[in-house]
């Protein structure tokens, strides 16, 4: 969103406007959850973004459009969810789980020269909004982003689904750069899976 | 030249912009021979752009929450 976007809806919210308060938890609250859902999993998600809400409104005339609204928003969330499970905060895992239609991994490549042995299979749509006419695959994918581990899912979603830098991943969740991209990698390719599995089969 | 095995695995750090200048041109370059990589980058692309555009879980109850947030910052000010 824009800056001067920030600055109207920042200027309705100062002055109590209840419409302005819809927009900002309608616009922001999934981005806040993921956060959230990242650091301290997801039985203590939501009363964090509940906490994280309480201290926005109350530092709302504090903020001075240093950073963006969202940027602002999850830095708070963020915060919130470390002050307040420090105690239960877990380590990184990288730990692959398994999801429910696997990934790309070895066994599609030939041994000796590491070429495919099972190629990707073409898929029958070619823009999003095609796949998804698809009720099916919708829940497909539903399904699989839930059997991805909670930090897994929510580096995914904050990269492709809200659109942030990985440098703003690492700075919220408090991760490597490195295991950014190991975690965003390992999400993708098993999402990917779960695509062309539904193209090949028409099922889930 | 890269093997198809190792496109796969550094193709989320060429989508994210991640890959140095000289592992850039290696990826093109093997992108260039390999018409299976070509779609799976392409795929991947697409799911990525499928990603965005899943409709995300409606908030529960948005409107309570507003008017709560609305009241406490009435108690504030």
């Amino acid at each position: 969103m824009a800056a001067a976007d920030d600055a109207h809806l920042l200027e309705r919210l100062l002055k109590g406007e209840q419409q302005a308060y819809k927009e900002l938890v309608t616009q922001y609250q999934s981005a806040m959850r993921a956060v959230a859902y990242a650091i301290v999993g997801q039985r203590h998600a939501d009363e964090v973004v509940q906490d994280a809400w309480l201290s926005v409104v109350r530092s709302l005339a504090k903020f001075e459009g240093r950073s963006s609204l969202k940027t602002w928003l999850l830095t708070i969330t963020a915060n919130s969810a470390k002050g307040r499970y420090k105690q239960n905060r877990r380590e990184v895992l990288l730990d692959d789980l398994p999801s429910p239609h696997g990934t790309i991994g070895d066994e599609r490549f030939a041994a000796g020269d590491e070429h495919w042995l099972i190629a990707p299979f073409a898929w029958h749509q070619d823009t999003p909004e095609a796949l998804l006419t698809e009720n099916e695959l919708r829940e497909c994918l539903e399904h699989t982003l839930l059997s991805l581990s909670e930090l897994q899912s929510s580096v995914l979603l904050l990269r492709e689904r809200q659109g942030l830098e990985l440098e703003e991943i690492c700075n919220l969740l408090e991760i490597s750069l490195s295991n950014v991209r190991v975690l965003l990698h390992r999400a993708r390719l098993k999402v990917f899976a779960t695509v062309e599995h539904f193209e090949e089969t028409g099922e889930c | 030249m890269l093997t198809c095995k190792e496109q796969v695995a550094r193709s989320s750090d060429y989508l994210d912009g991640q890959l140095t200048f000289r592992e850039r041109l290696l990826m093109r370059h093997h992108l260039m021979f390999c018409a299976n990589c070509r779609r799976f980058i392409r795929q991947m692309r697409l799911m990525q752009a499928t990603l965005r555009i899943l409709p995300e879980p409606e908030v529960p109850d948005a409107q309570g929450l507003a008017e709560r947030l609305a009241s406490e910052l009435k108690r504030n000010s």
